[in-house]
C-alpha cells in the first residue's frame, strides 16, 4: 500500500520546497524475459519495483531548506535526490581533499581551488606502484581541470550566506565555496537534474579523489539518515540499520502485535515531535510512539544480518523504505540473483551489467570513464589497446531500434566502436545503452546468468580503471554500493 | 558406516603424520562431554577458519629457491623502464601496457627469468597414484606428491608463510562471508573409523565465532547454509575415515570461493579435487588437493589483487600465469592437447559448527556450471 499523494502533501509543511525534474513521459512496457534465467525479474515486474519506482510515482525526497546565494536553487534529481544548482540549474559539486596511496589531492577546506586551467602533462604518481612523471594519454586534446570543472564564480560583492562563502582563486577571481570547499559545475551535466559529474554514493579511496554533488540535508527526523544506494535514497536509522514497512498495516495504524513483534521492532519516536514532511506518529500504547513515514509505520528487522540491509524485504509483505527510489531501467533489463550473494542488474538474458570506472593519475584526477574522455585506459584493460578485443571482452549492451528510456538516467548513445568515443553524425555507430551518460557492458566470461566474473577486472579491483558489477544488493559486502 | 578399527600404528596418511602432534590437545578435548554432541544423527559440520596454498619452506628459501625469489611488478617495471635512461615514458607504453598485459598475456613471452621452486620435498597428496620424476616427497617421507603449483609459487614472496597472499587469504576471509566455506559429513557412525561417509560442501551465511581470546575460533557455533546464492558451491564427495583421517574420492570439479573485500567475485575451479583431513569433533585439519584450473587461478588473482598489493609480495600476475601454463600437468584441452590444470594442495583448518539447513533436500551444483 502506498500512501495517497494527498496525504503526503498534507503532511508537508510550507517550509519545504520540492522541485521535481526530469520525470520523463516515456513509460516502460511489459517485461522482456525472452531468454532470461528463471530467477531473473524484468524491469517492470512487480518484484523489481522494490528497487525503482514507477515514473508515475510522485514521491521525491523532501529536504531542509537553507539559505543560498541569490539565484541558486535546489533541484530534486531522479537518482541523487535534492542537489544544489546554479541559476541555470547546473548541479554543484565540491572536491574535498583525500589521500590516495602515495599522496593526496583535491581542495583543502578554506583554501583556494586546486583545480586550475593548466593542462597537466604527466602523472602524479599517487597510485602505487607506478612512478610519477609518465606522460598522460591524448595530450594533444587533453583538457585542463577548469575545462572539465568550471568554477562557480561569485560576484565581486558576494557575501557569505549560511554555509556559502567566497574563496579567492589564485588569480584573484572570487569563487563560491560550500562548507569551506570551492564549488564547481560539470561539463557532463547538460540539463537541470543531471548529476553526471559525480555521485553521492560512497567512493573507496582507490577510486580516485572524486567530485561530490552537494545538496541540502534530507527532511528526516534525527533518528534517521538517508544513504545513496544504486536503487535510490534508502532510509536507515542513525545506526544505519534498514527500516521497513508492512503491507499489513493501515495508514498511521500499526497492526504488528504479539508474534509480529518477535521479528520486528517498531522504530520509537520521542514523546514530543512535530509532524511534518511526511513524518507522523503512531501511538502504540500510552507513552509509546512509533515513527511512520508517508503514513506507514516503520520497523527494524530483528534478524537483519548487517547494516543497510535488504534481508527484511525477503519476508513477504515487508519492504525497505526510500525517500525516493530510482527510475526503472529500459525495457529488457532484469534483476538477477548472483552467486556473489545478492542481486545485480542484468540484460534480457540474465547476464550481469557492468559499469566502467576510471580516474586518471594526474593531480586533477580527471574522469576517464566516459566517451568524451580519453579511451586509452579502458582500451588497455579490456583489450590490451585493441578496440576489437575490447568489444569481445566487455561488449556494449546494444539498444534496439527505437529504444527509449524513462528520464535521463538511462539514454541511448551512438558510439564509434573503433575508438570508444561518441560517433559523429552520419558515422557508422553502435547504439548502446548508457547509464549516467556512460555505456554499460556485459562480460564475455559470464557464461551463464547468476555470475559476476567480470567484477574486479582492471586496476585496483576495478575501482580505479576497470569494471564493477551493477549491484543492487550485496549481502557479503555490507551493501557498500559502488558507483 | 562402521567397520573394524585397524591397527592405529599402520598406514598413517600424510595428514596424520603432519598433524598428529598438533592435534594431541584436540584429541584430548574430544573426550569432554560438552563436545561429544558435535556428531548428531550421523552428521557433523565444519567451517573453514584457515587456508593457505601449501608451500614447503626452508630458512630464507635457500634450498628451494637457490637463485633467489622472483621479481615483482615494481622490480620488473624498473628494468623495463629505467629512470636512468633519461627517457620520459608515456603512460600508455608503460603503466597501461603492464596493466593490460596482466589480463591479456596469452600472446606474449616471459621477458624475465622465472625461478621455479627446487628440491624434492613438498606438501600435498599423491593425486594420480603414481610416483613420477616431477613428483615430490612429503616432509614425512610419503612419495609421489603432486604439487606443481608449488614449483610456480614457491619462490614468490606473496605465497610464502609471511607473504601477503598467505596472510590475507585467511585474514580477509574472516569478515567476508562470501568465503564462508563449509563441509558437512553425513552417514557417520564413528568419527575415528567409518568406511562410508558423504561429504557435502556448502557456503554459510553467518559470521565466524571467535573464542574469548579474540584470535581463535570456538567450535559449536551455528551456520546457516546459503541455498539461495551459494548453490554453485555445493558439491558432494564420498569418503571414508581411517584412524581419524577423512579421505575422500576425487570429484571432477569443485568450485571453491576465494574473494577479497570489495570484490563480488572470486573462486578457483579445482579438478579432481579431494580432501584429506584429520578429524576431531572440534577441528578438521589437512588438505584440499586437486588440479586447479589455470585460468580460474589467474582470473581470481587479477580481479582480487591489485598490482599494488601484488607488489607487496613481488608477485607478477603475468609472469606467474605463464609459469602456471608451463607447469600445468593435467586435464589437457581436447583440441590443443595443452594441459589446463596444475596439481596443487591447500592447507586447511576447519572448526566444528552446527549447520542449519533451510531446506530438506540438498541440491548439488551442476558439474557443467560456470567453468571460469
Amino acid at each position: 500500500m502506498r500512501p495517497p499523494l494527498k496525504l503526503f502533501w498534507a503532511l508537508s509543511t510550507g517550509l519545504v520546497l520540492v522541485v521535481v525534474v526530469a520525470a520523463g513521459a516515456l513509460r516502460g512496457g511489459t517485461p522482456l524475459l525472452r531468454d532470461a534465467d528463471a530467477s531473473a525479474k524484468g524491469a517492470t515486474a512487480g518484484e523489481s519495483f522494490k528497487y525503482w519506482q514507477s515514473p508515475d510515482n510522485p514521491e521525491y525526497e523532501a529536504y531542509r531548506e537553507e539559505p543560498m546565494p541569490p539565484g541558486f536553487q535546489v533541484v530534486v534529481a531522479d537518482f541523487e535526490g535534492p542537489v544544489f544548482a546554479d541559476e541555470r540549474g547546473r548541479t554543484l559539486y565540491t572536491w574535498p581533499l583525500r589521500s590516495l596511496r602515495n599522496g593526496a589531492t583535491g581542495d583543502r577546506e578554506g583554501k583556494p581551488s586546486a583545480c586550475t586551467d593548466e593542462v597537466l602533462r604527466v602523472t602524479a604518481g599517487l597510485m602505487s606502484p607506478y612512478p610519477a612523471g609518465l606522460l598522460l594519454p591524448d595530450l594533444d586534446t587533453r583538457p585542463s581541470c577548469v575545462d572539465v570543472w568550471p568554477p562557480v564564480i561569485a560576484p565581486k560583492d558576494a557575501k557569505k550566506v549560511g554555509k556559502w562563502s567566497v574563496i579567492e582563486r589564485e588569480d584573484g577571481t572570487p569563487q563560491w565555496a560550500y562548507d569551506g570547499y570551492p564549488v564547481y559545475t560539470s561539463i557532463l551535466d547538460q540539463q537541470p537534474g543531471d548529476v553526471r559529474g559525480g555521485t553521492k554514493m560512497d567512493s573507496a579511496n582507490d577510486g580516485g579523489v572524486v567530485r561530490e554533488p552537494i545538496g541540502p540535508a534530507p527532511a528526516v527526523p534525527p533518528e534517521f539518515e538517508v544513504i545513496q544506494s544504486t536503487s535510490g535514497r534508502l532510509l536507515v536509522t542513525k545506526q544505519r540499520y534498514s527500516v521497513y514497512t508492512w503491507d499489513g498495516d493501515e495508514p498511521n495504524v500499526s497492526n504488528c502485535n504479539k508474534e509480529c513483534l518477535t521479528e520486528w521492532t517498531p522504530v520509537r519516536a520521542p514523546q514530543i515531535v512535530t509532524e511534518r514532511d511526511g513524518w507522523t506518529i503512531v501511538k502504540r500504547a500510552p507513552g509509546i510512539n512509533q515513527w511512520a513515514f508517508r503514513g506507514k509505520p516503520l520497523y527494524t528487522y530483528n534478524y537483519d544480518r548487517g547494516l543497510r540491509s535488504f534481508w527484511g524485504a525477503d519476508v513477504p509483505g515487508w519492504h525497505n523504505v526510500y525517500t525516493q527510489r530510482t527510475l526503472p531501467p529500459p525495457e529488457g533489463f532484469t534483476v538477477q540473483d548472483v552467486e556473489a550473494g545478492g542481486e545485480v542488474l542484468a540484460d534480457s538474458r540474465g547476464r550481469t551489467i557492468y559499469l566502467y570506472n576510471c580516474r586518471d593519475d594526474s593531480f586533477a584526477q580527471l574522469a576517464c570513464d566516459n566517451p568524451d574522455s580519453t579511451q586509452a585506459y579502458r582500451l588497455a584493460i579490456c583489450g590490451n589497446g585493441d578496440p576489437k578485443l575490447c568489444q569481445q571482452t566487455f561488449p556494449y549492451v546494444i539498444a534496439p531500434p527505437g529504444a527509449r528510456s524513462v528520464g535521463r538516467l538511462w539514454t541511448v548513445m551512438a558510439i564509434d566502436p573503433d575508438t570508444g568515443r561518441r560517433a559523429m553524425p552520419g558515422q557508422a555507430a553502435l547504439n548502446v545503452w548508457a547509464y549516467r551518460d556512460r555505456p554499460v557492458y556485459t562480460y564475455a566470461g559470464d557464461d551463464q546468468p547468476g555470475v559476476t566474473n567480470g567484477d574486479g577486472y582492471g586496476e585496483f579491483t576495478g575501482r580505479r580503471n576497470g569494471f564493477k558489477a551493477f549491484v543492487f544488493r550485496d549481502i557479503f559486502q555490507s551493501n557498500a554500493f559502488r558507483p | 558406516m562402521k567397520h573394524e578399527r585397524p591397527d592405529t600404528t599402520q598406514g598413517r596418511s600424510t595428514a596424520t603424520h603432519l598433524l598428529l602432534g598438533a592435534l594431541a590437545f584436540g584429541s584430548l578435548a574430544a573426550t569432554q562431554p560438552a563436545t561429544a554432541q558435535a556428531l548428531r544423527d550421523g552428521r557433523i559440520g565444519y567451517v573453514m577458519t584457515e587456508r593457505r596454498w601449501a608451500v614447503y619452506e626452508t630458512e630464507d628459501g635457500k634450498t628451494e629457491c637457490p637463485n633467489g625469489f622472483n621479481l615483482g611488478p615494481r622490480e620488473q617495471f624498473a628494468i623495463l623502464f629505467p629512470a636512468s635512461s633519461g627517457k620520459v615514458y608515456t603512460e600508455v607504453e608503460s603503466h597501461l601496457m603492464r596493466e593490460g598485459l596482466a589480463f591479456h598475456d596469452m600472446e606474449s613471452k616471459e621477458p624475465f627469468p622465472f625461478h621455479d621452486a627446487q628440491g624434492p620435498i613438498s606438501y600435498g597428496l599423491n593425486l594420480d597414484g603414481k610416483i613420477g620424476p616431477n613428483d615430490f616427497q612429503s616432509p614425512e617421507g610419503v612419495k609421489g606428491v603432486d604439487n606443481q603449483l608449488y614449483r610456480a609459487i614457491g619462490c614468490i614472496g606473496a605465497y610464502r608463510l609471511n607473504g601477503v597472499v598467505s596472510f590475507f587469504d585467511t585474514d580477509d576471509m574472516y569478515d567476508n562471508g562470501y568465503n564462508r566455506w563449509m563441509i558437512e559429513l553425513t552417514g557417520v557412525d564413528d568419527l575415528v573409523n567409518d568406511d562410508d561417509v558423504t561429504v557435502t560442501t556448502y557456503r554459510g551465511l553467518d559470521d565466524l565465532q571467535r573464542d574469548g581470546t579474540g584470535s581463535a575460533f570456538a567450535p559449536g557455533s551455528t551456520q546457516e547454509v546459503d541455498v539461495r546464492w551459494g548453490q554453485s558451491f555445493i558439491s558432494q564427495l564420498k569418503g571414508k575415515i581411517v584412524n581419524g583421517v577423512l579421505t575422500t574420492e576425487p570429484i571432477d570439479r569443485l568450485k571453491w570461493p576465494n574473494s577479497q573485500p570489495g570484490v563480488a567475485s572470486g573462486y578457483y575451479i579445482i579438478r579432481g579435487s579431494r580432501l584429506e583431513l584429520q578429524l576431531t569433533d572440534q577441528v578438521a585439519k589437512g588438505f584440499l588437493a586437486g588440479y586447479v584450473d589455470v585460468e580460474s587461478f589467474s582470473h581470481q588473482l587479477n580481479t582480487n589483487w591489485a598490482t599494488h598489493h601484488q607488489s607487496y609480495g613481488q608477485l607478477s600476475a603475468s609472469s606467474l600465469h605463464r609459469a602456471l601454463r608451463r607447469l600445468a600437468d593435467a586435464y589437457p584441452d581436447p583440441k590443443t592437447g595443452v594441459n589446463t590444470a596444475i596439481s596443487s594442495a591447500v592447507q586447511l583448518t576447519l572448526t566444528q559448527v552446527y549447520l542449519v539447513h533451510p531446506q530438506k533436500k540438498t541440491v548439488v551444483a551442476k558439474s557443467g556450471a560456470s567453468s571460469r
